[in-house]
C-alpha cells in the first residue's frame, strides 16, 4: 500500500512537472498582458507533435526536440500577432479576449488534426538506460529530462526577473502600466515576447514529455487545462507559484487515480480549482488576486 | 431600431410555421440538421441571456445540455416513464444544479469566472462518466422518441417540436429583454457597482439569468436524448461549450435572433467545411473544422464583435 502511494508519487511529479511548466507560461501571459490564455495547452501539443514527427523522419532526438520548441515558439508569436494585437487595438477587453483565446485554442487543435491526423505518434526517449529506483519507487530516465527541464526554465525565468535589466523593466511595466510606458517600456514588445516564451516553455515541456506519453493532436486540452489549474493554485500572478502549483496538482491527480479511479485523475483537478477560486483566490502562495 | 417584445414572439412562430411546412418537402438529411439547429439555438438563447445581456461568461453551458439529457434518459430508460415527463424533468433538474453551482461560481467575474465555469463543466462530464448509475462511458441506448397518443415522432416532428420549443424560448426571451428584469441585466453588464447604486440586486438577478439559461440548456437536452435514441458523456463536452460560444459570438452575443443565426451558421458551415476541405486536403480527416471554426471566432471577434445580428440593427439595449 504505502509502495504503490509512493510509486503514485513519483508520476504525480512527472506530470507535475509538465504542469508547471504550462502554468509558468500562463502566469508569464498573464503578468505581462492581463490575458488568460486558453491556448498554452496547444504549445505543447505544436512542439510534441513536431518533435515527434521530425523524429521519425529520421533526425535525432535532441534536434527534433530543438525545432519543436522552435515551432512551438514561432505559433506563440503568431497567436499574438495575428490574434491578440488587432483585437486589442480595436479595443477589445475582458471577455472578448477570454473568447479569441478559446478560439486560438479550437483553431490551433484542429491544426494539429491537419497536419498530423488522429494517429498518436512516438518519441524516443532522449536517453537510454534502463528505469531507475528511488527508495522502492521506479521512474524512467526520460523523467529525469522532465524534471532537468522544470529546474533550467525555472532558473532561467528567476535569473531573468531577478537579474537582468529587461527583466526588472518587465516588472515595472506589471506593477504599473502607465507609468512604465511614460518611461519609454515597450509594453506591446513585452506582451509579443510573454506569448513566444510562454510557447518556448509549453513546447519544451511537449517535447520531453513526448516519449513517456506518446503525442497526439489533441493532448493539449489536457496540458492546458491542468495547467490553468496548477497556475490558478499558486495565484495566476507568481512563477513560484506555478511551480508549486504544479508538483500539487500532478501528485494529487496521480494518487487519487490511484486509488480511486483513474477516470477521476481531472475531476481531482477541477474540484481543487474551484476550492481554491473560493476559498483563496490568491492561490496557495499569491498575495491579492488582480480582478480584472 | 430596438424590437418590441411582441416582435419576437411573432418572428418565432412565423419562423416556426415556416420550418412546419419545409420540413414536409426537403430530404430527410437536411431535416436532421434543421432539428439540430433548433436544439442548438434553445441553448444558445438562454446563454446570450447569461453572456450578453448579463455581461458574464459561461464555458460549461454542455454541462447542462448533458444534465437535461442525462435525466431524461434516467426517467424514460430506467423508470420507464414518458419522455415529455423527461424533457420537462431535464429542464427542471438543470435548473436545479445551476442553482446549487450558482452559490459558489457567481461569485466570480471575467476570467475566473470563465475558468470556473469550464471547470465546472467537466467534473459534471467527470461524474457522467464515472457513474455507474448513468452508464458510465457507454452512457444510455434506447432512449424512446416523444409520442402523442398511438404517434411516435419521426424526424420531421422531432423537427417540429424543436423549433415549437425555439419559438416559445425566443418569445419568453423577448419578453424578458424588454422588461424591467433585461433592463437590469443590461445595467449589471455595463458594472455591478453602478447597478446596485440604483438598487439593482445583481447577484440575485445573475442567479436567475444562469438559472434561466440552465432551464434552455435542460430543455435541449430532453429534446437531444430522444432524438438521438442514445447519449454519452463525450456529446457534451467542453468542445460542445465552445461551439455553444461560438454560435453566440457569430449571431451576436447580446441579441436573440443571432442565436438561431448563429446556431444555423455553425451547423452549415461544418457540414460544407467536411464536405469539402477533404478534397483539397485529403489526409484531413475528424474534427478538423474546428480550425476553421476557430479562425472565424477570432475574425468576428476582432472584426464585428457584436456579431452579424448587429448588421441588421437588433438593439443594443
Amino acid at each position: 500500500m504505502m509502495a504503490s502511494l509512493w510509486q503514485y508519487v513519483l508520476a504525480g511529479l512527472v506530470s507535475g512537472a509538465i504542469y508547471a511548466l504550462v502554468a509558468a507560461g500562463f502566469v508569464l501571459i498573464y503578468q505581462v498582458t492581463g490575458i488568460i490564455n486558453f491556448a498554452q495547452g496547444e504549445y505543447v501539443m505544436i512542439g510534441a507533435m513536431t518533435a515527434a514527427s521530425l523524429a521519425s523522419a529520421g533526425m535525432a532526438p535532441v534536434e527534433a526536440g530543438a525545432l519543436g520548441i522552435v515551432a512551438a515558439a514561432v505559433v506563440g508569436g503568431l497567436s499574438y500577432l495575428l490574434a491578440i494585437r488587432p483585437a486589442r487595438s480595436r479595443g477589445a477587453t475582458g471577455v472578448t479576449l477570454i473568447f479569441i483565446t478559446l478560439g486560438l485554442d479550437v483553431a490551433l487543435r484542429g491544426l494539429g488534426l491537419i497536419i498530423w491526423g488522429t494517429n498518436p505518434l512516438s518519441l524516443s526517449a532522449f536517453s537510454g538506460g534502463s528505469s531507475i529506483s528511488i527508495f522502492g519507487g521506479v521512474i524512467q530516465p526520460q523523467a529525469l529530462w522532465v524534471l532537468g527541464a522544470d529546474m533550467v526554465v525555472f532558473a532561467l525565468l528567476y535569473i531573468f526577473f531577478q537579474r537582468t535589466y529587461a527583466g526588472t523593466a518587465v516588472r515595472a511595466a506589471v506593477a504599473s502600466p502607465a507609468i512604465a510606458s511614460t518611461f519609454g517600456i515597450p509594453l506591446r514588445t513585452f506582451a509579443f515576447w510573454s506569448f513566444v516564451a510562454a510557447a518556448a516553455i509549453g513546447g519544451l515541456g511537449g517535447v520531453v514529455i513526448a516519449p513517456i506519453t506518446s503525442a497526439t493532436y489533441d493532448m493539449g486540452l489536457t496540458f492546458g487545462l491542468a495547467g490553468f489549474v496548477a497556475a490558478v493554485l499558486g495565484g495566476l500572478e507568481s512563477l513560484p507559484g506555478a511551480l508549486v502549483g504544479g508538483f500539487v496538482l500532478g501528485i494529487a491527480e496521480k494518487v487519487s487515480g490511484g486509488l480511486v479511479s483513474t477516470g477521476w485523475e481531472q475531476g481531482v483537478g477541477f474540484i481543487i480549482l474551484v476550492l481554491v477560486l473560493l476559498l483563496r483566490p490568491q492561490g496557495l502562495l499569491g498575495r491579492a488576486v488582480r480582478q480584472a | 431600431m430596438p424590437r418590441s417584445a411582441a416582435s419576437y414572439a411573432i418572428g418565432g412562430f412565423i419562423l416556426f410555421a415556416v420550418i412546419a411546412i419545409a420540413v414536409w418537402f426537403i430530404p430527410p438529411y437536411y431535416t436532421g440538421l434543421i432539428t439540430l439547429v433548433g436544439i442548438y439555438a434553445l441553448v444558445t438563447i438562454g446563454l446570450n441571456l447569461f453572456m450578453g445581456y448579463a455581461g458574464q461568461v459561461s464555458l460549461g453551458q454542455a454541462a447542462f445540455v448533458g444534465v437535461g439529457a442525462y435525466t431524461s434518459a434516467v426517467i424514460t430508460v430506467k423508470l420507464q416513464w414518458s419522455p415529455w415527463l423527461g424533457l420537462i424533468a431535464g429542464g427542471i433538474v438543470a435548473a436545479l444544479v445551476a442553482y446549487g453551482l450558482s452559490f459558489v461560481v457567481l461569485r466570480l467575474r471575467e476570467n475566473l469566472l470563465a475558468l470556473a465555469t469550464l471547470a465546472l463543466g467537466i467534473v459534471i462530464n467527470v461524474v457522467f462518466n464515472e457513474w455507474d448509475f448513468l452508464g458510465g462511458s457507454s452512457g444510455f441506448s434506447g432512449i424512446p422518441s416523444f409520442a402523442l397518443g398511438h404517434f411516435t415522432f419521426d424526424l420531421r416532428a422531432h423537427a417540429i417540436l424543436s423549433w415549437f420549443l425555439v419559438a416559445l424560448g425566443l418569445a419568453f426571451a423577448g419578453q424578458l429583454v424588454r422588461s424591467n428584469f433585461g433592463r437590469s441585466l443590461i445595467a449589471i453588464s455595463a458594472g455591478e457597482l453602478g447597478a446596485a447604486s440604483v438598487g439593482i440586486d445583481a447577484q440575485r438577478l445573475k442567479r436567475q439569468t444562469f438559472v434561466l439559461s440552465a432551464v434552455y440548456a435542460g430543455l435541449a437536452g430532453g429534446v437531444y436524448a430522444s432524438y438521438q435514441t442514445y447519449i454519452d458523456p463525450s456529446s457534451f463536452g467542453f468542445l460542445l461549450s465552445v461551439t455553444f460560444v461560438l454560435m453566440s459570438v457569430i449571431g451576436g452575443i447580446r441579441s436573440l435572433w443571432g442565436a438561431p443565426i448563429g446556431a444555423a451558421i455553425v451547423v452549415a458551415l461544418t457540414q460544407v467545411l467536411q464536405a469539402v476541405v477533404p478534397i483539397v486536403i485529403p489526409s484531413a480527416r475528424g474534427d478538423f473544422q474546428s480550425f476553421f471554426l476557430g479562425v472565424i471566432l477570432i475574425a468576428m471577434l476582432v472584426f464585428l464583435p457584436k456579431g452579424l445580428v448587429s448588421r441588421f440593427g437588433e438593439a443594443r439595449a
